[in-house]
């Protein structure tokens, strides 16, 4: 008997029991009930058999030999991945700042100028704005040495002012769609009450532009930590470039590759349970 | 309350709202009555100092209405404004929504600021509510604290837009009640409305509105006792057939 057939016979044995167990106390027998326990039986297995061919390769013992001996370069990685992301994080909002100022600016120019900024940047993979970033702009002569005349020459501040200026122009539309959805009755209100143009803004536009658009924030800095693993073409060097290392210093591809994936959920999933979390929070606030 | 408007013409694309409107009016209650579509929101608009007029003057307790945004800002400050509806900030509670511009526009402490609130909140009978999200009132409730917020810094003036024209009948009569009050305790107040017996009842001059121009004026008696123009006749008889 292999392991396989083990694995699945005790999820089917597990299941069964579970099933008669709910039966017996609640009579919720009924022929949906018995779909609902054949589709979680075939779901079950298939996650069992999923894993098992995953993970019937492993060598547990050369593995966890392979990875304490990487286990600080990996470390160095996902901090390199965080100080990024939270880099660019900080720095995508200022350029978005910076974009939708454009945007609303009384000159013309300055707007058409910001709109065609923001839609070849969005227009762009990533991957082509980092090589034309670094390898064309930032390493012109002129520009990398006033770079480096102040400290920032390196590739880490090349990662996140890249990084930033993509997601800062992907921020800047997210935030426009959330300002132009404020209806015209709230800033008569505003003004009504006697808020100059800056406070119309501060208090009544953006905090309730601000709500609506948490969840697009929320998804656009998910994909912000995403998207670093892109750095590693400029050698940069974050997780998915230190995890890329490891195996081709050990050819251990599940050792390698499947930490990487936890290590980005890491970052990732709190994001996003901090986006619900402040979804729920605003749910009513932002109702009628 | 002295209002001269001389000639008022706004227009929007190639619609004329106001039609060269004059009116030379002084009241304590003015009311805007006409038909949906004449000019009356445009003509409170202007007189609240939320839009300009595209030629003509206007002059309130000799305050001439311009073009300076400086100007009109202080006049917004000055006086108190309510739409039909969607008037308080969906993101604010009630009593913040009241305290917000007490403290930001009128330079209150904000522990004055939630004295004066709170008093007004009473006073409208909505203190339990202090604490609620628009969202979590009903519609006759939110207006309710929109005139609260309107009158919470003493406005000289306040100009109220079709108050009641969203609310069912038992909320409209909710609103128009605390309304008279305003105007018997003294209150300097134009409106326009629909409700042509309580126009009669709180007004002390009454403006028929249609096309862009004032039709007819005078006191309330005069106007909907013994309406001069045909249209009025007319106006009137159309409104008030089922009341």
């Amino acid at each position: 008997m292999t392991p396989f057939v083990i694995v699945i016979l005790s999820a089917l044995a597990a299941l069964v029991t579970l099933a008669l167990v709910f039966t017996a106390v609640w009579r919720l027998w009924s022929p949906r009930a018995a779909l609902e326990f054949a589709a979680a039986l075939l779901l079950t297995a298939l996650v069992c058999q999923g894993f098992w061919i995953i993970f019937s390769g492993l060598e547990l013992e050369r593995s966890s030999a392979a990875l304490w001996k990487y286990r600080e370069s990996l470390l160095l990685g996902w901090w390199v991945t965080l100080l990024v992301s939270a880099g660019s994080l900080i720095g995508s909002c200022l350029v978005a700042a910076v974009l939708v100022a454009g945007q609303r600016s009384a000159l013309k120019s300055v707007r058409w100028f910001t709109q065609g900024f923001v839609e070849v940047v969005r227009g762009m993979p990533l991957l082509s704005l980092v090589l034309i970033g670094f390898y064309v702009v930032l390493n012109n002569r002129t520009i990398s040495v006033a770079l480096e005349s102040v400290n920032l020459g390196g590739k880490l501040f090349a990662g996140i002012l890249l990084l930033s200026v993509f997601t800062g122009a992907y921020l800047t539309e997210i935030l426009r769609g959330g300002l132009e959805s404020i209806p015209q009755a709230q800033l008569d209100s505003a003004r009504a009450v006697g808020f100059d143009r800056r406070q119309v803004l501060r208090y009544v536009v953006f905090p309730q532009a601000l709500r609506r658009v948490l969840p697009a924030l929320a998804g656009q800095f998910v994909s912000l930590v995403k998207d670093s693993s892109l750095l590693m073409v400029i050698g940069v060097n974050e997780f998915t470039y230190q995890a890329r290392a490891f195996y081709a210093a050990t050819y251990l591809g599940v050792e390698a590759f499947l930490p990487l994936a936890a290590g980005y959920l890491l970052l990732t999933l709190p994001i996003a349970a901090f986006a619900h979390w402040l979804e729920r929070r605003f749910k009513a606030a932002t109702a009628g | 309350m002295k209002l001269q408007a001389d000639s008022l013409i706004r227009t929007y694309g190639t619609l004329n709202a106001l039609d060269g409107l004059t009116l030379s009016v002084e009241a304590g209650v003015l009311v805007l009555i006409g038909p949906s579509g004449g000019g009356k929101s445009t003509f409170l608009r202007l007189c609240g100092g939320l839009d300009e007029a595209t030629s003509g003057s206007l002059r309130i307790n000799d305050t001439p209405l311009g073009h300076d945004p400086a100007r009109l800002l202080e006049w917004r400050k000055r006086n108190g404004f309510l739409f039909q509806q969607f008037n308080l900030f969906p993101h604010l509670t009630a009593l913040r929504n009241i305290t917000l511009p007490l403290e930001k526009v009128h330079g209150q402490h904000p522990a004055e600021a939630v004295v004066t609130a709170r008093r007004c909140l009473d006073r409208f009978g909505l203190l339990a509510h202090a604490d609620k999200l628009p969202a979590q009132m009903s519609g006759g409730q939110q207006q309710r604290a929109g005139l609260a917020r309107a009158i919470a810094p003493g406005p000289e003036i306040l100009l109220l837009d079709e108050p009641t024209s969203a609310l069912d009948p038992e909320m409209t009569a909710e609103v128009l009640e605390l309304i008279q009050e305003l105007a018997a305790a003294g209150q300097h107040i134009i409106l326009s409305t629909h409700e042509m017996g309580f126009a009669r009842a709180v007004a002390d001059q009454v403006a028929l509105i249609a096309a862009g121009k004032i039709l007819e004026s005078g006191p309330p008696a005069e106007v909907f006792g013994s309406p001069r123009e045909e249209f009025t006749q007319r106006f009137l008889a159309k409104v008030m057939r089922f009341s």
